[in-house]
């Protein structure tokens, strides 16, 4: 098993962000400076070792997500109607990609089902670690990992 | 001849990056049918057939395991070849998507090259001659 780190992390999201949302980006420091409301999701999940991987972003940064993952310009209204849907599947898809480098193919593992927090400016959460991103845009993401002490 | 498919997903934007993807992946592409779940895939499976079935695992309703496990059992759909579109998952899951007859599996997120090569592996140069 690999070690819980932000290298881990921040290979986990660069990748699935290129990946999924053609989106690049750049790492940058903590603690963000979060520049209007913020859109944050949690995922649970469980194998040999349960815990919590939560996204936050700026809203440019769901709409950006939005907009390269429905191949449309992010002043499109379909952009903005679908960031946070979008915000949530990035973390599914982050989740999985997880939990299969962390734990491994070979253990039962299982994720639970994205859950938005309230938009507004959120309190730091409980974490193992994290890593903060800026894309090309400028917009800014930070994903957060809280492993379970057994 | 160009391809017709349907993408299965629960989440709108997931099906809208699906047919992205297959956009992109250089193949000849006709109509591109969508479902929210499996019980909404096997009503447009009912009214229109197409060449394959790109579908999730996690679908409120009716899961995409339990789709593909009735496809195979409907003889007038059981032709139908279905790749699991999933985030990524153990192997033991992988081998029972297969088991129930799934074709392959491709994990989210992926390249439009990985969609081509899996496209053309079960169906041929079905869709590359016209691209």
């Amino acid at each position: 098993m690999p070690e819980a780190s932000p290298e881990l992390l921040s290979g986990i999201l660069t990748g699935v962000l290129e990946d999924a949302a053609f989106l690049f980006t750049e790492p940058i420091e903590e603690p963000v400076a979060w520049d209007g409301p913020v859109v944050a999701a949690k995922l649970a999940f469980e194998s040999t070792q349960g815990g919590t991987l939560r996204l936050l972003g700026s809203e440019a940064a769901s709409v950006e997500l939005a907009a390269n993952m429905l191949g449309v310009e992010p002043s499109d209204p379909e952009a903005g109607a679908q960031g946070r849907a979008a915000f949530a599947e990035i973390l599914n898809m982050i989740g999985g990609t997880f939990i299969t480098r962390f734990f491994g193919t070979q253990v039962p593992s299982q994720l639970g089902l994205p859950v938005l927090e309230p938009p507004g400016i959120p309190s730091p959460g409980p974490r193992t670690c994290a890593v903060a991103v800026q894309t090309e845009g400028g917009a800014r993401l930070l994903l957060e990992l809280d492993l379970e002490k057994r | 001849m160009a391809l017709e498919l349907l993408v299965v997903d629960d989440s709108p934007v997931t099906r809208k990056m699906v047919r992205r993807a297959i956009g992109l992946c250089g193949l000849s592409v006709g109509e591109i049918l969508e479902a929210g779940d499996g019980a909404e895939a096997l009503t447009k499976l009912a009214q229109r057939k197409v060449d394959l079935v790109l579908a999730d695992v996690n679908m409120p309703v009716m899961n995409g395991v339990e789709l593909v496990e009735r496809m195979a059992r409907d003889p007038a759909l059981a032709e139908i070849p279905v790749v699991i579109v999933a985030t990524p998952m153990s192997e033991e899951r992988v081998e029972r998507l297969l088991d129930v007859g799934a074709r392959a599996y491709i994990a989210k997120p992926f390249r439009p090259e990985s969609l081509r090569e899996v496209l053309i592996q079960i169906l041929g140069n079905k869709g590359v001659a016209d691209a």
